[in-house]
């Protein structure tokens, strides 16, 4: 044991795939026993960097130092018998076997030396769980599991393996707002244990809530680190972006007029199969030029009255109108036909078909429109002239029409769903989670593309579960608990605290 | 359209890497077991050509296996694994047959296109069962069609038996078709059935439809990410279905004119397990239908140089078995390589 108080030096590491430069020169210190966040932009190097750490790439340069010694980390093997575990950014368990099994995976405890021993491998894990206070059944099937409850069986599966530098990988881009809370918890309970944790994110408010210390890359180099109380969110965001970035949407600017209602909704009532209420009579309007924030924390029922107006869902009963005409009993198609647009919770589940080229994801609605179709065929000159012009307008990175759309980054993806809502200009936006695991400098234009849709005139509905994005970008907000409006409040008489209680159910105090 | 050709290379360019390494690996293979092995592999690879007839014998061979194979890959990119090719083919076949023995007294020109109707829907019909079954109920597609074949080839036997033997022939054959509706064979080619100009035109036409029409997009859609393609307004079922009734349909027509064209008459053993092997061949073409027109013609030719190769020397035909085991291994590797670079061909 060294008394050093680096557990991990990095020195100038450098990295690159071919003519691709991932790392240019990154510095690192990483105390022993704190929380360290490393924060920066999509393709920024995280996950490159912490890869090299666990033996997954080697670096074309640099000096690794743990515990004052320097080390060569030629494989993951070497990797864990030196005490770094990691959480990789993309799930690794095997969703058809139990939590134990997966925790065991290729270590079974053996009864006899052959056969797998169940109850053996079950009490392990029950005492690791335990150990660790993790709400988790060890017999259950992954596959059964949220992704919150999946995460806590990777981490337990890094630790188990006595990691005393534990790296999370993005590990909140997947997580609702209540299990980032629950992670948060878990990793300063970590920090109360001893452990060290590198900890890579890029949301301001979570830097701010969990973490001892932040280094922020920037295209392969380290820029910055700081002692995360003396650092405001506005200089991390600034280090992180290269420039300043507004998050602020419309806060603390004049009130808007609107125009008549463009999407209204009266009644609208889902029970599911188990005759259970998930939409509780729902009634909303949206008028023109407005945007609507649905507040609320996830599984309230958001996903099914995004999908009821999108016509994805069948309602019980109630109705749907769009721009005056009743649209409750159209098809999907005949919804986007009648000006409706829908930028999906989820991009790799409804929003794109990842194995398609972006060209044929982004002309999916549009065929007609832009007379790509001639005579019946698609014409792919006007095919690819229309999808290099959405590229072009919404700045999406890396992106040709031919490649697979499931090629780019989530934040490039998710521009590809707007650039094809957003070419048929639609009189109604509904547009669910718009900036989840998205990055700064994307949310930012995420942003200004939902409030310039408003500025055309155009209602927008916008579900989310980030109250920092509903307060940014609402006229009004509507608060959605247990599948019903509790209430819909103006955008200045709404403050946090107040929409807080009504998400979690609670009636709003009148002063 | 350049850039369409150099798609097209691109498509092709990695199975024909694989062909040309296979066959060279079989080569070595060949001279450790035979003591002419030049010989040998010149049958395999060249007796096809040798005369008139055998190339009439190698296009006949082609045939069912180009139909079968494009019919699959609408299939596959509707996202429907299908392995019913077998039964569907059988199902043409006899429908085919029992409508042209049944209706011998039509006009040619009334019964010729009916017959083919019948074959054609015979197959459509074997292949919209398992479409349905999936889409509205959620059945696995792989144990319908699987166990559609079982039944498939167990009703045709009954009925060539049973129903429709030739009393006067030898082994299980139904009486002949009518010649007045006998396909043409292709002028200068005595012997080789002018079905395989239909095969190799609609193998065409479906790689047109399927990657440049909307429908066709529509189809892929479904069959990459279902809740995607209802999402942007496709009645998504409605496609898997419809991608099925083609892949019947495709291996119906195969049956039909395999009946009017090569045998004139359903032969219960006419198959040399041709769905089987077009799965295979629209495997390696990697579900493109243009593509599953030169697979389909590689292994027409193995496999019938596989006999000639038996014949003049001593090598047994079933080397063919272990090359096309070599050639799926290498495709298969080729495909994580591509993989693992992070690029895959979406799109072509
Ligand atoms: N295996 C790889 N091959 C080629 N380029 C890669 C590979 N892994 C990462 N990169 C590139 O390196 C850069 C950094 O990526 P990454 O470390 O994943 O960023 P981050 O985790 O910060 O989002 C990106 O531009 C990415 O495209
Ligand atoms: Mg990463």
């Amino acid at each position: 044991m060294t008394t050093d108080e680096n557990i991990l030096v990095l020195k100038g590491i450098a990295k690159r795939f071919g003519d691709k430069v991932a790392l240019e020169h990154v510095d690192l210190q990483v105390r022993r026993g704190e929380v360290h966040v490393l924060c920066g932009e999509n393709g920024a190097g995280k996950s490159t960097l912490m890869n090299i750490l666990v033996g997954i790439h080697s670096p074309d340069g640099g000096q690794i130092i743990l515990d004052g010694k320097g080390v060569t980390i030629a494989d993951p093997l070497i990797a864990s018998a030196l005490g770094i575990g990691m959480v990789h950014q993309h799930f690794t368990l095997v969703p058809s076997m139990s939590v134990a099994e997966n925790l065991f995976l290729g270590r079974h405890i053996r009864r006899y030396g052959i056969f797998s021993d169940r109850r053996a491998m079950n009490e392990r894990a029950r005492e690791l769980i335990d150990n660790y206070k993790f709400a988790l059944d060890p017999e259950a099937r992954v596959s059964t599991l949220s992704v919150g409850q999946r995460q806590r069986v990777e981490i337990l599966k890094a630790l188990a393996f006595e990691a005393k530098l534990l790296i999370l990988d993005e590990p909140t881009a997947v997580l609702t707002p209540p299990e980032v809370d629950e992670l948060l918890k878990v990793i300063a309970s970590l920090r109360e244990r001893g452990r060290t944790v590198v900890f890579i994110t890029h949301k301001l408010r979570e830097v701010k809530a969990v973490s001892d210390r932040v280094t922020v890359l920037r295209q392969g180099r380290s820029i910055s680190t700081h002692i995360t109380t003396d650092v405001s969110e506005e200089d991390i965001a600034r280090d992180m972006v290269g420039r300043d970035v507004f998050l602020t949407g419309r806060e603390g600017q004049p009130e808007r007029s609107f125009g008549g209602a463009v999407l209204e909704l009266d009644n609208v009532t889902i029970t599911n199969s188990a005759g259970r209420l998930i939409l509780d009579s729902i009634d909303l309007e949206v008028r023109a030029g407005e945007v609507l924030g649905i507040a609320g924390v996830d599984g309230n029922g958001q996903t099914e009255l995004a999908e009821a107006i999108a016509g994805l869902m069948p309602i019980q009963a109630g109705s749907i109108r769009l721009a005056g005409d009743d649209i409750t009993a159209d098809t999907v198609a005949e919804r986007q036909a009648a000006g409706l647009g829908f930028v999906p919770e989820d991009r790799l589940d409804r929003g794109l078909s990842s194995d398609m080229s972006i060209a044929e994801n982004m002309a999916a609605t549009n065929y007609e429109r832009y007379g790509v179709l001639r005579k019946g065929y698609v014409d792919r000159g006007r095919l690819n002239a229309f999808t290099e012009d959405g590229i072009k307008r919404f700045d999406i990175r890396g992106a040709k029409p031919k490649i697979p759309v499931g090629t780019l980054s989530g934040g490039n993806m998710q521009k590809v769903v707007l650039a094809r809502e957003f070419a048929r200009d639609p009189k109604v936006l509904l547009i669910s989670q718009p900036t989840r695991g998205l990055d700064i400098g994307a949310s930012e234009f995420v942003y200004s593309q939902v409030l310039s849709a408003a500025d055309k005139g155009n209602g927008v509905l916008l579900i989310s579960s980030e109250l920092s994005e509903i307060f940014a970008l609402s006229d009004r907000i509507a608060v959605i608990y247990s599948g019903r409006i509790m209430q819909v409040l103006e955008r200045n008489e709404a403050d946090e605290e107040t929409v807080g209680i009504l998400m979690n159910g609670g009636k709003r105090q009148v002063a | 359209m350049r850039s369409d050709f150099t798609d097209f290379l691109r498509a092709v360019r990695g199975p024909l890497g694989a062909i040309a390494l296979t066959m060279a690996l079989g080569f070595l293979l060949v001279a450790s077991i035979s003591d002419e092995p030049v010989l040998a592999y010149r049958e395999l690879l060249f007796a096809n050509f040798d005369s008139l007839s055998n190339f009439a014998l190698f296009l006949n061979r082609a045939t069912p296996l180009v139909l079968i194979a494009v019919g699959i890959t609408f299939a596959f990119r509707a996202g429907v694994f299908n392995v019913g090719g077998e039964g569907q083919l059988f199902a043409g076949a006899i429908a085919t047959t029992v409508f042209s023995i049944v209706f011998s007294g039509l006009p040619a020109i009334v019964l010729f296109p009916l017959a083919i109707a019948a074959g054609i829907l015979g197959g459509a019909l074997l292949g919209w069962i398992p479409g349905v079954l999936k889409v509205r109920l959620g059945v696995d597609e792989v144990v319908v069609t699987f166990m559609l074949n079982t039944i498939a080839l167990l009703f045709t036997s009954y009925l060539v038996n049973q129903v429709i033997r030739d009393t006067t022939a030898y082994g299980a054959v139904s009486w002949m078709v009518p010649e007045k509706i006998w396909l043409p064979t292709i002028p200068g080619i005595p012997g080789a059935t002018s079905g395989f100009i239909i095969a190799a035109v609609l193998s065409l036409a479906s790689w047109v439809v399927l990657f440049r029409t909307k429908w066709g997009a529509e189809v892929r859609a479904a069959g990459t990410n279902l809740r995607y393609a209802e999402a942007v307004g496709i009645a998504a079922g409605g496609r898997v279905i419809w991608a099925m009734l083609i892949a019947g349909g495709f291996a119906g027509l195969a049956g039909a004119l395999y009946v009017l064209g090569i045998g004139h008459r359903f032969e219960q053993n006419f198959s040399p397990e041709y769905g089987l092997v077009a799965l295979t061949c629209a495997l390696l073409a990697r579900i493109h239908p243009a593509a599953a027109l030169f697979t389909s013609l590689y292994y027409a030719m193995m496999l019938n140089g596989a006999a000639y190769m038996q014949i003049s020397t001593e090598v047994p035909r079933s080397l063919v078995d272990l090359l096309t085991g070599l050639l799926v291994l290498l495709m298969t590797a080729r495909f994580t390589l591509r993989r693992r670079s992070g690029q895959t061909s979406g799109a072509f």
